[in-house]
């Protein structure tokens, strides 16, 4: 108790004092500023520019080769966000001590499908545990879909990243089906230097902020969940419409041996711009056929080699002149930055006739 | 009195000296505190019951009627030195038992105590699980997690409202006194050689007063009357099974039971610094709980009764349209009618200076446990809805389990390594 205290407090006065000196060179003035930066006044129900959008760093990658995924561990300054349980949304600031903010990803190596599986992230320093937690799902603009949270850190140094995660509880299909069953862990090491942390680029949208559009995902090296393009995706394309500025693109397939050859009904969320999978909703379907109803049932999320992750359900055949209406019976559950925040939220039903 | 001691409160003292333990402690301890003065026990084995698991007409009631578990506890992992258990050694075992129920009253004020046998124990002395008990070799219980096996031979549960009452217990059955409580004691000898030892405590203000650990933010959100680190009363009345449920009914282990300990880190920075008030108590009951506000402060205006209503039978619905479910809701579904099947006696703990959980559980069986365990998983609700492996799935974000334990509870009369089918 005594030691991590003697720790703390040396770590703590390195980290405050090169923070301070980082916020006025950033041209931040106070500490509440980078606590809680203004927001822009005229914010959409809907995705925007954000006022300000900062680089990441990438600590590292490393691939698990048994289970054929990849994991990465990157870094920003620490981040206000917005963690979100049903339709409610709590601002979470950030605090005095926070040193950084840690995020991570995971992905299928081969098709670079990013896996919507909850993320515990335990920092060790000479094998000692510094800190422990599950990571909040999150939406960025520039980061797209990842796992994250702010951290304190005690001090500069080399520390260890533990990352692991259980099986993938979303359904799984056709090349998928048999795959991200396990429990996996890698360990990442870095090295948490405020020079570097704080020498990230950071870039003012200007006039822009506030404005409705999203900057594009800036990580090169590994993908930001990206759901494929509509021309790509298999099926009929019957509809695609918009809820709460989330697109929902609905294809229709007669019969595919993965879906266990019945007519399947897929229906793919994503950003708005930069298409971005939007996993941890609650979505349902209803098909009526001249005024009665033959499909009614809850669509489960799906992660497919060609769809990505995805909702679907066996809807039996689809006639032209079918009514399928699609509910959002819980918007997307992830932690939000700026700029998403605000978006997916009030989602009403999207009807498509067939 | 040196330095350190000064700046420590009275009850983060005791709790102090609980985790370090050994006979320094216990004399600082005795040092600092006059001894209580504490009726001693009974020369009269047949007047205590006949389950050793039998402490709640022990233990103090609260307004509402709800069982208080001992403040302090002690968890002695040992290990058995022979090969297959001979009488002699069976002497030496019950008589530091019998001993410290001579020196102190069956009771809060005095000691509570149980003694547990692994499944490892039944294999290595007699090549055979114990009679008529399923007593699986501990395994993970959930798809996420990975923890550690707990192998010792035996797990000696003690319990008291006075630190120097476990202490002074502890050091008895490890040899190191010769008296407690003015009362001749003896050891366990050569037959047990102790392998580790937990520690911990439960009830209000012990956690807030020790919240200067890992997995606690440093600005001190424990709440003062909170009984338990996350903030919240456990434990009421009609969400425990009853003793009677847990116990044993047949075959040459009646009167036993069966225990689960798990070692659980906590991590509470997201809960107090992240999530809200309703988020905590939403995920913690129920989302309708929250909704309503229904509990205020850590929970006493709940009576004896988490007033669930029909928050299970709506955990799946709930689920899908507010994206979160709570942990009371979750695993009440494992009731079996009105009730739990498991009985709860876990406590917090610092160990390793880390915020955690010492989880015992007593139930009849350690299926009884890993249903209301895979309950609690709501793996179920995460792939039908909104909710996440553990975002927003009761409280499974917050914590991690490092270890799990199976053992057996015999009944008093064959507390002391006891063979597979004994009488
Ligand atoms: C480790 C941290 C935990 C905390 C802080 C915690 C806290 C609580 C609270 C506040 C309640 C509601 C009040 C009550 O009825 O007691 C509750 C209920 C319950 N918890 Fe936990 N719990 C934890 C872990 C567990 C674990 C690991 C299990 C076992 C699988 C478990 C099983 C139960 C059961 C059976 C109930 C009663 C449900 C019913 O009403 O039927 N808890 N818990």
């Amino acid at each position: 108790m005594k030691r991590r205290d003697a720790i703390r407090a040396g770590g703590s006065i390195v980290a405050s004092a090169t923070l301070a000196g980082c916020l006025d060179t950033l041209g931040f003035q106070t500490q509440s500023a980078w606590r809680d930066p203004p927001l822009p006044s005229n914010r959409p129900d809907a995705v925007y520019y954000p006022a300000i959008v900062e680089e990441m760093g990438m600590y590292g990658m490393k691939e698990v080769p048994a289970e054929g995924v990849t994991f990465a561990l990157m870094f920003s300054y620490p981040h206000r966000f917005w963690t979100v349980t049903g339709s409610n949304k709590q601002r979470v600031v950030v605090n005095s001590d926070d040193s950084l903010h840690l995020m991570a990803s995971l992905w299928d190596t081969e098709s670079q499908t990013v896996l919507p599986v909850d993320i515990s992230l335990e920092v060790l320093n000479d094998g000692e545990s510094v800190t422990q937690r599950s990571l909040w799902p999150m939406l960025s603009q520039t980061m797209g879909f990842h796992y994250g949270d702010n951290f304190s850190l005690p001090d500069e140094g080399q520390y260890t990243a533990r990352l692991s995660v259980g099986p993938v509880q979303a359904r799984r299909t056709g090349s998928f089906e048999s795959r991200f069953e396990n429990s996996m862990e890698t360990e990442i090491d870095f090295e948490f230097d405020t020079t570097n942390t704080y020498n990230l680029d950071l870039r003012r949208l200007g006039t822009k902020s506030g404005e409705r559009g999203a900057v594009e995902p800036t990580m090169e090296e590994m993908p930001a969940g990206r759901t494929p393009m509509e021309s790509a995706l298999p099926g009929e394309i019957i509809g695609a419409a918009s809820s709460g500025d989330a697109t929902f693109v609905i294809s229709y397939i007669e019969t595919a041996s993965r879906f266990g050859d019945q007519s399947y009904l897929a229906v793919s969320p994503r950003t708005p711009y930069n298409r971005i999978m939007l996993p941890l909703m609650s979505l349902s379907a209803t098909v009526v056929r001249d005024g009665s109803t033959v499909f009614d049932d809850i669509l489960t999320e799906t992660l497919d080699p060609v769809f990505g992750d995805h909702y679907g359900g066996t809807v039996g055949q689809l006639q032209s002149g079918d009514t399928v209406t699609v509910t959002v019976d819980a918007p997307p559950q992830m932690s939000r930055h700026d700029g998403y925040e605000t978006a997916f939220f009030d989602m009403p039903p999207i009807e498509v006739t067939v | 009195m040196s330095d350190s001691q000064r700046w420590l409160s009275k009850r983060d003292f005791m709790r102090v000296a609980v985790a370090i333990g050994g006979t320094s402690a216990l004399s600082a301890c005795l040092e600092r505190t006059e001894t209580p003065d504490l009726p001693r026990g009974t020369d009269d084995p047949s007047s205590l019951p006949p389950r050793q698991h039998a402490w709640n007409q022990f233990l103090e009631r609260d307004d509402h009627g709800n069982v208080k578990q001992p403040r302090h506890h002690v968890l002695l992992y040992v290990d058995y030195t022979g090969d297959t258990p001979t009488e002699s050694e069976r002497e030496t075992v019950e008589a530091a038992f019998t001993s410290l129920e001579r020196a102190y009253q069956r009771g809060f004020q005095g000691l509570l105590f149980t003694v547990g046998y692994s499944p490892y124990y039944f294999e290595r002395a007699f090549d055979s699980g114990p009679g008529g008990v399923d007593l699986p070799t501990p395994e993970a219980l959930a798809p996420f997690e990975d923890p550690t096996p707990d192998d010792p031979d035996a797990v000696v549960h003690l319990a008291s409202d006075y630190a120097q009452v476990v202490l002074a217990a502890e050091e008895a059955l490890k040899g190191n006194r010769g008296t407690v409580n003015e009362v001749e004691v003896t050891g366990f000898g050569e037959v047990f050689e102790v392998r580790d030892r937990r520690t911990g405590f439960i009830g209000d203000g012990l956690p807030a007063e020790n919240q200067d650990v890992q997995g606690i933010p440093d600005d001190e959100p424990v709440p003062e009357d909170a009984p338990l680190f996350m903030g919240f009363k456990s434990g009421f009345e009609k969400n425990q099974a009853p003793e009677e449920r847990v116990t044993i009914q047949d075959g040459p282990f009646a009167d036993g039971t069966t225990q689960h300990i798990s070692r659980i880190r906590l991590h509470l920075d997201q809960w107090y610094d992240q999530d809200s008030r309703s988020q905590r108590v939403g995920k913690m009951f129920c989302p309708a709980h929250a909704e309503q506000d229904a509990v205020e402060g850590p929970g006493d205006n709940l009576g004896n009764d988490s007033q669930l209503g029909s928050c299970p039978a709506h955990t799946e619905e709930d689920a899908r349209t507010s994206g979160m479910v709570g942990h009371a809701q979750k695993v009440a579904r494992a009731e079996d009618g009105e009730r739990p099947v498991i009985l709860r006696r876990d406590f917090d703990t610092t160990d390793g200076d880390a915020a955690g959980v010492h989880f015992v559980s007593l139930q009849q069986s350690i299926a009884d446990f890993a249903a209301t365990r895979q309950a609690m998983n709501g793996t179920d609700v995460a792939e039908n809805s909104a909710v996440g492996t553990r975002t927003n799935n009761g409280i499974l974000q917050y914590l991690t389990v490092k270890r799990r334990g199976n053992y057996l509870i015999p009944p008093r009369q064959y507390r002391s390594l006891p063979a597979p089918n004994p009488a």
